[in-house]
């Protein structure tokens, strides 16, 4: 006791500085080594727990190994008995994550009639009931999981839980629900995307394309209202399949989509238009040229290039002193094609040094 | 008659198991390794008839794994790469290393075993 207080008599009569910085510095100590105890907490808890989720996962890849390899055609008891414990390893959140982790993780690597196995295991375990909670949470990221596992193993039955949360305000959650639908309808459920209101980013739709394509049965359904949708990005998705699926009879839409309110819409459409040859729609974009942005003309042009025809000329003549370059340097080429003459005469016509050297350019290569 | 030895080199313990007892099954001797390293070890101490690897482990690559067979060994006992989508380049470097067979996830283990049979003899 008596060496305490001759400490704190020697502290008190230290100037007020040093004083001061024994203060903050015996405060960080303690800082410090209740944040050294924690650590200490928390590694012994992490490393417990990776134990006890090591010590399951391999109970229960036991489990599954041995319920897949049962030689039986019809169910035999040893299956009922493993379905059995898992039904009731199940109910416990912590085990539940790890079983689904594992059927997950053998489901992603392989393929052939084990893969139907492991989804009725899935179902008979009981784990499609907690999944189907999960889309009741009020957590966003949890019913993104719920949707995304129902995805995987490919549960229909849950589609009327599922779409209501096409327009989640989450795009994550929405997505998911797309993918849902798209992965186990395939081409069927394609039109509920015109009632969709939430955007569908470029990436979505990549990933909604990706699933498409992976599908034997490539007959699309008619996607009309997918193009006649209020939505902009549904509109751009659906443009995109009209593209990769050279979807010709879809002409008449495309031209009405010509008018379209947005500029990026329209230049996709002029992009497909010419992807699929629909030289028709040419005495439209004519028409409409001068009144057309500059994205929208740099695309006609490009259009232009794979659909010349020598009834092109007057246009091209019309606007070879466009301001934008590469739309004159377009123009040039396709006229020294179609008329060689007429080109030859733009250069003693032209005084401009900066043209003639265009013409040069274009007659040379 | 003495069985003969696979060495598996494989992250994912759940279809190790799965091709352990079904190689197993077959009559075939099964070593895994969950990494690359683990793989090395393995193949030095056990002297495999077959190799099958996956490209993507911890610590030690699939590709670091058949290179080192091929050069620091000099065995030229077969090997089997398993590869995810996307991992094309990774192949065609597995068989630049000296790999000879390769299967893309996911995929059927009886595929695997009539492949594992096949170069097994």
């Amino acid at each position: 006791m008596s060496y305490l207080q001759d400490v704190f008599e020697y502290f008190d009569q230290l100037p007020l500085l040093i004083q001061i910085v024994w203060s903050v510095g015996f405060v960080l100590f303690q800082i410090i080594l209740v944040l050294i105890i924690y650590l200490k907490i928390l590694r012994t808890y992490l490393r417990r727990n990776e134990e006890t989720v090591e010590k399951f996962q391999s109970e229960y890849e036991h489990l599954l190994i041995n319920y897949l390899y049962t030689d039986s055609d019809s169910e035999s008891s040893e299956q009922k008995e493993i379905i059995n414990r898992l039904k009731v390893c199940v109910n416990n959140k912590f085990k539940r994550d790890i079983v689904v982790s594992i059927l997950l993780k053998l489901r992603n690597e392989i393929s052939g009639e084990m893969v139907d196995a492991i989804q009725k295991l899935y179902i008979d375990s009981g784990l499609v009931k907690y999944a189907l909670i999960k889309l009741k949470s009020k957590n966003w990221y949890i019913v993104a999981k719920g949707i995304r596992e129902l995805t995987q193993f490919k549960i229909k039955e849950a589609h009327d839980e599922v779409v209501i949360h096409l327009d989640h305000p989450k795009p994550e959650v929405s997505k998911e629900a797309q993918l849902y639908l798209i992965s186990l309808f395939h081409f069927e459920e394609l039109e509920y995307l015109k009632n969709v209101k939430s955007q569908l980013s470029e990436w979505d739709q990549i990933q909604l394309l990706e699933v498409l394509q992976k599908f034997d049965n490539q007959e699309l359904p008619d996607i009309t209202p997918l193009l006649m949708s209020e939505n902009e990005s549904v509109v751009s998705f659906a443009l995109k399949l009209t593209k990769i699926y050279n979807l010709y009879d879809m002409k008449d839409e495309l031209m009405i989509l010509l008018t379209h309110e947005s500029k990026e819409i329209r230049v996709q459409v002029i992009e497909i238009l010419n992807h699929l040859y629909i030289i028709d729609a040419k005495s439209v974009l004519k028409t409409n040229f001068k009144n057309s942005s500059e994205d929208e003309q740099i695309a006609f042009i490009n259009m232009l290039n794979n659909t010349f025809e020598v009834e092109d000329e007057p246009f091209l003549l019309e606007n070879l002193h466009h301001t934008n370059f590469d739309i004159k340097l377009s123009v040039l080429k396709i006229l020294k094609i179609i008329n060689i003459d007429k080109f030859k005469s733009l250069k003693q016509k032209l005084t401009q040094p900066e043209f003639n050297q265009m013409i040069e350019f274009v007659e040379n290569n | 008659m003495t069985k003969k030895k696979i060495v598996l080199a494989e992250d994912n313990s759940t279809l190790s198991l799965l091709l352990k007892f079904k190689l197993e099954k077959e009559g075939y001797q099964l070593f895994i390794a969950k990494d690359g390293k683990e793989a090395i070890e393995l193949i030095e101490a056990n002297e495999p008839q077959l190799i099958l690897t996956d490209i993507m482990m911890p610590f030690i690559s699939g590709l670091e794994v058949i290179s080192h067979v091929r050069n620091k060994l000099n065995l030229e006992i077969p090997i089997v790469v398993f590869s995810a989508a996307g991992q094309e380049e990774m192949v065609l470097k597995a068989f630049n290393l000296g790999a000879n067979d390769f299967m893309g996830k996911p995929f059927s283990p009886n595929e695997l075993l009539i492949r594992v049979k096949r170069l097994l003899g």
